[in-house]
């Protein structure tokens, strides 16, 4: 059974709004779940679309900016004026590289069944997926600096950090990841955190093939598992305190 | 003598109103006018609406005389337009347009373009009278994007704006240049602009008084060029039901009355907030918008002030 995920573009609060917000004809197509009978509809509409791959392309010489945009826009064989289609502008740009590098992400890393008998554990899946997401900045990381700037800006913070969820959301659906439990909603908010700072660092890694980078990721991971071991351990200890302490007042005759 | 004058004329203005109140019921100045507003707040949605009638505020008349009727209010309001609109909306009417303008950002940068094809935009302001959207268009071109070839053709139906604007256009380095023309024309007939000629079609607080808003909307699709903008500010309905109240207090009590006073017109500013309320909220206007053909962009409309007014854009598909 397919385990249920973040909506993709629309939580649950959202959907009502959506309603209003969108034009009809996406209506039908909106889903606050995942579903492989289904298919998802397209990210962006095809005019939106149109611009937006072609201004993508403008990034490295022009940086995230409405120049990239409107070049993006004449080589769609639309006008300059046509980049009012974007009603955030800019940010829109970002978000269109943050959506498709995401979905991308399915594509791009398969895992095979079985590595030679030996199964790939999800710790590793999640390394290799969070590395591949940041190899896909590569062509644009001497401009990512301009869109983190961008998302910085107060009224694009919300819409990038839903971003981020649904990036750490992906990463574990592909790893394979099905807890239920409250370490669904942990998982996701330390690989947010790992992968946002990773991803501030590679900005300034100047080392070659971004090895430094790599180590930086492996590093955080690391941190990370022997804090979840640390606290693991220490629910384990109270635990079994607890539970003795209550056996030793039993013996002693108390009603608990 | 010259602050004189003006307090006479108040004086006068008072006088006249007071003995056009003696004739009709008691007035007691705020309380009565909103009293009237929460009687016609619910405009009569009268049967004989038929055809070839339309909507003059709240009043039904025919529609060959609505025209007529807006061209009178106009020509009234044209020359104390400016001081008028800083009252009515205590100066936030100037962020809006100028919000307007910069987020439109017109303006070809030639640094930018290739130094083949066409250089800078071709912008049409419709109802743009006295010219508020197309100097601020002209500024951002020249000063923001470094485009000295932007031009605007503002087209008003009403010549007493048109002579307001040309007025006012010769405070501004644009006034002998061709990158500004004044034009007479009805937004529903333009006949004089070829199809798919301009890139940006403009209307700020004009598509209200037309006739016909479905034909100018149509209209413009065909002149603008594929990929074109259409965009338009213009007064819609306030989102949150708590402000909404005190700003129809304010626009139905208050703006008549400044109105009466300030531009010695009572009648046009009742038709002015009349119009405001009968105009479509925001999905029914962006629905217009999609059906005309155009792309509309994300959810269509961007509230300003809490929805007193908003920008609604569409996009011609190329």
């Amino acid at each position: 059974m397919a385990p249920i995920r973040l909506a993709n573009p629309a939580p649950v609060l959202g959907a009502f709004r959506a309603s209003s917000r969108q034009a009809p004809r996406w209506n039908c197509m909106w889903r606050s779940y995942h579903s492989y009978d289904y298919n998802q509809p397209p990210p962006f509409p095809a005019a939106e679309s149109a611009i937006l791959s072609r201004a993508i392309e403008h990034v490295p010489g022009y940086g995230f900016t409405v120049d990239a945009l409107k070049l993006g826009a004449r080589d769609a064989g639309y006008l300059d004026a046509s980049t009012n289609l974007l009603p955030r502008g800019v940010f829109d740009l970002v978000d269109y590289h943050l959506v498709m590098q995401r979905l991308a992400l399915k594509d791009s890393v398969q895992f095979p069944d079985a590595e030679g008998g030996k199964k790939v554990g999800v710790g590793s899946k999640v390394r290799t997926l969070t590395l591949a997401r940041l190899r896909a900045n590569e062509p644009i990381i001497h401009r990512w600096q301009e869109a983190l700037a961008i998302m910085a800006q107060p009224t694009y913070i919300p819409p990038s950090l839903a971003e981020l969820a649904r990036l750490a959301d992906e990463i574990w659906f592909l790893a394979g990841d099905t807890s239920v439990d409250t370490s669904w909603y942990t998982k996701r908010a330390t690989l947010s955190a790992i992968y946002s700072a990773t991803e501030v660092f590679m900005t300034q890694d100047k080392s070659s093939n971004f090895k430094e980078t790599e180590e930086f990721l492996d590093a955080r991971l690391e941190d990370n598992m022997k804090l979840g071991k640390a606290v693991g351990g220490f629910a384990a200890w109270a635990d079994f305190t607890a539970h003795s302490a209550v056996n030793v007042l039993r013996s002693k005759g108390m009603r608990i | 003598m010259s602050l004189q004058a003006p307090r006479q004329l108040l004086r006068r203005q008072l006088l006249q109103a007071g003995q056009k109140r003696v004739a009709r019921a008691p007035y007691r100045c705020f309380s009565c006018s909103v009293r009237q507003t929460q009687q016609q707040q619910t405009p009569p949605k009268t049967p004989q609406d038929g055809p070839g009638t339309t909507h003059f505020g709240f009043e039904t008349v025919a529609e060959a005389l609505k025209e007529q009727k807006v061209g009178a209010v106009f020509s009234s309001v044209a020359s104390s337009y400016d001081t008028m609109n800083d009252l009515m909306s205590l100066g936030i009417h100037r962020l809006w347009k100028d919000h307007f303008v910069r987020n439109l950002n017109p303006g070809r940068n030639p640094l930018t373009t290739p130094s083949s094809g066409e250089q800078g935009w071709n912008i049409l302001d419709i109802a743009g009278g006295t010219g508020d959207i197309a100097f601020r268009m002209l500024d951002h071109a020249s000063t923001i994007n470094n485009d000295a070839h932007t031009r605007v053709t503002v087209a008003d139906i009403n010549p007493d704006m048109l002579a307001e604007g040309r007025k006012r256009a010769l405070d501004t380095p644009y006034a002998r240049s061709p990158r500004l023309k004044f034009v007479e024309a009805n937004a529903e007939k333009l006949d004089m602009i070829a199809d798919s000629s301009i890139d940006l079609y403009t209307v700020a607080f004009g598509i209200r008084n037309f006739t016909h808003k479905e034909n100018a909307i149509r209209e413009a699709f065909r002149v603008l060029k594929p990929g074109g903008v259409f965009a338009c500010l213009e007064f819609s309905k306030v989102n949150n039901s708590v402000f909404d109240s005190f700003y129809k207090r304010w626009s139905f009590s208050a703006i008549p009355l400044i109105g009466q006073l300030v531009a010695g017109d009572r009648d046009s500013y009742q038709y002015l907030v009349e119009s405001i309320e009968r105009f479509p909220s925001q999905t029914e206007f962006r629905d217009m918008i999609n059906d005309a053909g155009f792309l509309v962009p994300g959810q269509g409309w961007e509230d300003l002030t809490g929805g007193i007014a908003a920008i609604h854009k569409g996009v011609k598909p190329a």
